[in-house]
């Protein structure tokens, strides 16, 4: 029996992926939302959260990123 | 799953491609639009153009595909499309049963014009309205095209004091570049930003190919007013023209000119106008971009100086203008420090950086800014701009995209290594695999070709 799933595929780097796991495993979306964990650079994931996730990866880096240059 | 649309500007051949038949065969009728679109053919395609101009059958396709070398096969398949796509030649059944190639009709009798002379006369000079008393020279043509194109561009990034027509605000909607919401001043769009950021013949050249998709909405003759145009960049700068014998959505187009400024003419009701540099080098199009030095705009006297800006490796840029407009733009990617009467001082930072990105501008379109209005002092460095600079700018924008989203769906739990391969195979084909794993027997396929596979799947299980 084959089973066929609706989502996206994401593609990144392994870092990122930890943080993905590490968002879903702490539902910090409100709710689980990785399909199936596919490899070192992939997961398959809901559609709907594809928005959200990108604002928290823009927070995350925000949040790793030091002003360089002086006034 | 990009979030970003790219602002497309398509040159004259590929916008002329998609016209249909009909209209681009009724464009063929005027001798200017002839040796517009042959100018702008690849090399080889003009000497293939010219061998067979003055022939009034066609050649066999065997002979055609010798005049070039083996080696440069690829040459030749590019120009045989070039010309079929823009109709310039027709295939023919020659007598033996072989195909043949013969120029298009209209075309090469129009082209002779161009080329021979004869025919009508292109546009009536103004030599029948005798001497004008209010005579334009080159100079304060240049001088008013580039202050009526400045208004556009000065409306888009929201100038107190720059007013545009109704027609015109309305067709930047339309083009996308602006947004208005009922009630509100239009605004910028992400696409505005990039137009923006474009010289100034790829600005028009983009802004004209917008005008058209919807000249017909407007009522009125694509074909007449294609041809005008091309008339126009045939023109000679600093002549007057007369309006005479022009028709009714001809004199408005004329006046829509008259606004972007690429025609002069003194009040709407006169009988004369003036074509401007922006109309003569308008059908050359984006292709000229590649020898945009000597762009004429870039050096015409008495516009504004485009080369003002220092970037200096602590991220600082120092653009050397007073111009409201150009500091609007660089205000665009960088946080402003200070203001003097002829320099502005700004920091380009990651915050102010991410926000143009978020705007739709590119790292690309930053940095290209940055270069080509490089101060005369950083030409004389290698490379114009720090790589520090770029290369952060480049490593700003790349931080965003840590993550690339695919839409696809996901087939799993496979029962057979052979089942797997199978279905694999078949999507493969299909050119709808989007990722695979074949030890864990898991692949996604794109949704687009997914009803496509799951039809096969079934046909298969039933088969076996």
């Amino acid at each position: 029996m084959v089973n066929v799933l609706k989502g996206v595929l994401v593609e990144c780097d392994p870092a990122m992926k930890q943080f993905l796991l590490y968002l879903d495993e702490t539902s910090a979306l409100g709710k689980k939302f990785i399909i199936q964990d596919l490899d070192d650079t992939h997961v398959f994931i809901l559609a709907e959260v594809v928005q959200i996730l990108q604002e928290r990866v823009g927070e995350l880096m925000d949040q790793n990123s030091f002003p360089i240059t002086q006034k | 799953m990009k979030l970003r649309v790219q602002l497309q500007c398509k040159n004259l051949h590929e916008y002329l491609k998609e016209l249909n038949p009909e209209i681009l065969d009724r464009l063929y009728n005027h001798p200017a639009t002839c040796l517009a679109v042959y100018r702008e053919l690849p090399s080889l395609a003009k000497n293939y153009v010219m061998r067979m101009l003055f022939l009034d059958q066609p050649l066999p396709q065997a002979a055609v595909a010798l005049w070039v070398k083996k080696e440069s096969q690829k040459d030749h398949d590019e120009c045989v499309s070039v010309l079929t796509g823009l109709r310039l030649w027709h295939t023919q059944q020659l007598q033996g049963g072989l195909q043949g190639n013969i120029l298009n009709p209209i075309f090469k009798d129009n082209l002779r014009i161009a080329l021979l002379g004869g025919g009508k006369a292109w546009s009536d000079e103004g030599s029948s309205l005798g001497p004008d008393r209010h005579a334009r020279d080159v100079d304060s043509l240049d001088r008013y095209a580039m202050e009526r194109w400045e208004v556009i561009l000065h409306f888009m990034v929201g100038s107190p004091n720059a007013a545009v027509s109704q027609d015109l605000a309305h067709l930047l909607t339309q083009a996308g570049l602006m947004r208005s919401d009922p009630g509100e001043a239009p605004c910028i769009t992400s696409a505005g930003f990039q137009f923006l950021l474009l010289d100034t013949a790829s600005q028009l050249w983009y802004f004209t190919l917008q005008y058209l998709n919807t000249a017909q909405s407007r009522g009125m003759d694509l074909v007449e007013i294609l041809s005008f145009l091309f008339q126009l960049s045939f023109s000679t700068l600093g002549r007057d023209y007369s309006v005479e014998g022009m028709s009714e959505s001809l004199l408005t187009f004329l006046q829509h000119l008259r606004e972007f400024g690429l025609v002069f003419q003194r009040k709407r009701k006169s009988r004369r106008y003036y074509p401007t540099r922006l109309a003569i080098t308008l059908a050359a199009g984006i292709t000229t971009k590649a020898a945009s030095s000597s762009n004429p705009m870039d050096v015409a006297p008495g516009t504004v100086d485009t080369s003002f800006i220092v970037v200096e490796t602590n991220y600082r840029i120092y653009a050397y203008t007073n111009s409201e407009l150009q500091i609007a733009l660089v205000a665009l990617f960088s946080e402003m420090l200070y203001r003097f009467p002829n320099v502005v001082v700004g920091q380009v930072t990651r915050e102010s950086v991410q926000q143009a990105i978020a705007n739709g501008i590119t790292a690309q379109q930053i940095i290209h800014f940055l270069r080509t209005r490089a101060h005369p002092v950083m030409l004389k460095q290698t490379p114009v701009v720090p790589s520090t600079i770029t290369d952060q700018i480049r490593l700003w924008e790349l931080e965003r995209d840590r993550l690339q989203f695919t839409e696809g769906v996901l087939y799993n739990q496979f029962l057979s290594q052979a089942d797997f391969e199978v279905l694999r195979d078949r999507a493969q084909g299909l050119g709808c695999l989007v990722w695979q794993n074949v030890a864990h027997r898991v692949m996604v396929v794109t949704p687009h070709g997914h009803s496509e596979v799951k039809r096969f799947w079934k046909r298969q299980k039933s088969n076996t």
